[in-house]
């Protein structure tokens, strides 16, 4: 167990910002902290890097308890939201900071820093400044800059947040690339699901202050823990009166479902194979989402989103469709369960 | 058609006001000065009693200047940097001499530190005269200049986050170092715009240091108060000689100020 937060707690003047937040990490992997906006990811950052301090709880970096050592002795590469690198020097100067500070010799700062600036692809542009970079490239820097005095952990602060869609797809494939060449444990923080499951080994939900479910992507994916989780991660829609579905039926204690739009198959009317476990629908609205259409569908009042895959029949707004559901995650405030279609099983049953 | 003819009007209108009520009185202080030859100019500038006058509002300035820039400074990285209560009121206080007549301040000074003044005893007991004296005029310049540099830092320091100082103290930097290579060089400009407001400003102090000074020819004389005194005894040659060298100064510091003002621009551009 590399890091290790044990029942921490920080409140800002009477918002409380964390609440009994505690997990572990293992050495050398990099870990996703994934919630939406306000819900804690910086403040738990902050308090590993010693930026802030937790009002209570204990934080353990290596065997070690650190909560009383300061920021500048614990041995963390931070990398900034905004970036925060130094306006007034040149690259070389930003990644070289570090190693100075640390009063290493000229010729192992010279060697170390063009190392880095070979690692993150800049070389030739040592002498620019900040400003002269697009977001990328500072993205980038930051980075080197935050691994130059070799860090034991590396805290990430929303990567990705201030570059373009296309820019930043490449950017997570090289930082995961980089990070696991590096061999460093490193959280990153991202209010981005899809960012997350691509690039962590293991995804911390947080949601309120409080820590909702910490797992692999699949795992968090395939069994939401928290009702929270379940609606947080991958698009879905809640809805109420579940026991109407064809082939689901009223569970006590679950007041509510979600519905994801793997769990949904829509076909022609005339194609239907479980009439049973099935139910009619309108098409209400199509997306083109590049891969695949993303049908909005009307069942019953419900509002359910489904993917339709390019070479499928081809649907028209407002037609009439066979909707065949055939799994929710039913929950309450506390717990999350999945549930199958019992008529399909039934079906197949009765007459195959 | 329309818009350019009221586009025209609305330039020449404010051309013509600049010029009237800025840039002619200006040019006639400067034609009055020299209209009795270029002789008669340069006695009334190098007459002791001006020389003094000239040398006490430079003595002044500069003393104000290393006062106020740190101690502006000081109240801007506080303000800025820490969360604590009272936060508003200090800010507040601060913008005082901005909102009270400089004669005013004058007059407290005196109330303070005057023969009826409360601090009397003890600067008689260490045998330091303020009031009337060289002390009184640096410290009315200090009060009148003392929110300008503050003033122009803390927006400044505000937008600019604390971030590169987080960043910079993570990788093991002390306070100072981060202050010298981090924080310095991000405040350069707006204190160095500071800087210039507040000498445009202690220079021309006139309100409290007529008050507070005694107005002792060739003691506690400024330059602005010599000018008035010449004024007064129908000097208008020497009056407006030595005028201009304020004029000039001003004139120095408005280009400076531009400059400085231009390429704050482009920094953050
Ligand atoms: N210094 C502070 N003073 C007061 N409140 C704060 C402070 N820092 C954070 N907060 C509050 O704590 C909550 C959590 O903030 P935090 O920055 O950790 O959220 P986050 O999950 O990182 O959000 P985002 O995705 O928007 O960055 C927010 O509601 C914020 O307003
Ligand atoms: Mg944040």
């Amino acid at each position: 167990m590399y890091v290790e937060l044990k029942n921490i707690n920080k409140q800002f003047g009477d918002f409380q910002a964390s609440r009994h937040v505690s997990f572990t990490i293992e050495r050398g992997q990099l870990i996703g902290l994934l919630g939406p906006s306000g819900s804690g990811k910086t403040t738990i950052l902050r308090m590993i890097a010693g930026l802030e301090t937790p009002d209570s709880g204990d934080i353990f970096i290596d065997g070690v308890r650190v909560n009383d050592i300061p920021a500048a002795k614990r041995g963390i590469g931070f990398v900034f939201q905004s970036y925060a690198l130094f306006r007034y020097m040149s690259v070389f100067d930003n990644i070289a900071f570090g190693l100075k500070v640390q009063k290493k010799e000229q010729a192992f700062i010279q060697a170390r820093v063009t190392e880095l600036i070979k690692l993150i692809g800049l070389e030739g542009m040592e002498k620019r400044r900040p400003h002269q970079l697009s977001g990328g490239q500072r993205q980038r820097v930051a980075f080197a800059r935050a691994l130059a005095p070799n860090p034991h952990l590396l805290l990430l602060d929303e990567p990705f947040a201030a570059i373009d869609a296309k820019v930043r797809k490449e950017l997570r494939a090289w930082l995961r690339e980089t990070i696991t060449k590096v061999g460093i444990t490193s959280i990153f923080v991202t209010h981005d699901q899809e960012e997350a499951v691509e690039v962590a080994d293991e995804i911390i939900i947080t949601h309120q202050g409080q820590i909702e479910q910490k797992g692999t992507p699949i795992d968090i994916y395939r069994n939401p823990k928290t009702p929270f989780a379940a609606k947080f991660v991958g698009e879905s829609t809640e809805i109420s009166a579940y026991h109407q579905l064809p082939g689901f039926e009223q569970v006590d204690g679950f007041d509510r479902a979600v519905i994801r739009p793997e769990f949904v198959r829509m076909t022609k009317v005339a194609k239907e194979i479980y009439p049973h476990a099935s139910g009619r629908g309108v098409i209400e609205d199509i997306f083109f989402r590049g891969n695949a259409l993303e049908v909005r569908v009307d069942l019953s009042g419900e509002k359910i989103t489904a993917y339709q895959q390019l070479d499928d029949d081809a649907f028209e707004v407002g037609e009439e469709v066979s909707v065949l559901i055939h799994r929710l995650y039913l929950s309450n405030e506390q717990e999350v369960r999945m549930v199958e279609n019992l008529a399909i099983n039934h079906v197949g049953s009765v007459f195959i | 058609m329309k818009d350019r003819i009221i586009k025209t009007i609305l330039i020449l209108i404010g051309v013509l006001f600049t010029f009237l009520m800025l840039i002619l009185p200006l040019a006639i202080v400067l034609f009055y000065a020299l209209r009795e030859g270029v002789v008669m100019f340069f006695s009334a500038i190098t007459e002791p009693f001006a020389v003094a006058a000239l040398n006490l509002t430079l003595l002044s300035t500069g003393i104000t200047l290393v006062v106020n820039t740190v101690f502006g400074m000081f109240a801007a990285w506080t303000i800025t940097k820490y969360r604590f209560r009272g936060k508003q009121v200090l800010t507040a206080l601060i913008d005082i001499p901005f909102s009270i007549s400089t004669v005013i301040a004058g007059l407290a000074f005196i109330a303070v530190f005057g023969r009826i003044g409360w601090a009397n005893p003890i600067t008689e007991a260490l045998n330091i005269r303020i009031v009337f004296a060289v002390p009184g005029v640096v410290l009315t310049a200090i009060f009148v200049t003392f929110p300008f540099v503050s003033r122009e830092l803390i927006p400044m320091m505000q937008a600019q986050g604390n971030e590169e100082e987080e960043a910079a103290a993570l990788m093991g930097a002390k306070g100072f170092y981060i202050f010298r290579k981090i924080t310095l060089p991000k405040m350069k400009w707006g204190l160095l715009y500071g800087v210039i407001l507040t000498t445009a400003r202690a220079m021309g102090e006139f309100g409290a240091a007529a008050v507070v000074s005694g107005r002792l020819r060739g003691r506690t004389n400024t330059l602005p108060l010599h000018i008035e005194m010449l004024f007064n005894e129908f000097q208008l040659t020497a009056a407006f000689a030595v005028s201009s060298i304020l004029v000039m100064i001003s004139v120095i510091i408005l280009i400076l100020r531009h400059v400085v003002e231009h390429r704050m621009k482009q920094e953050e551009g």
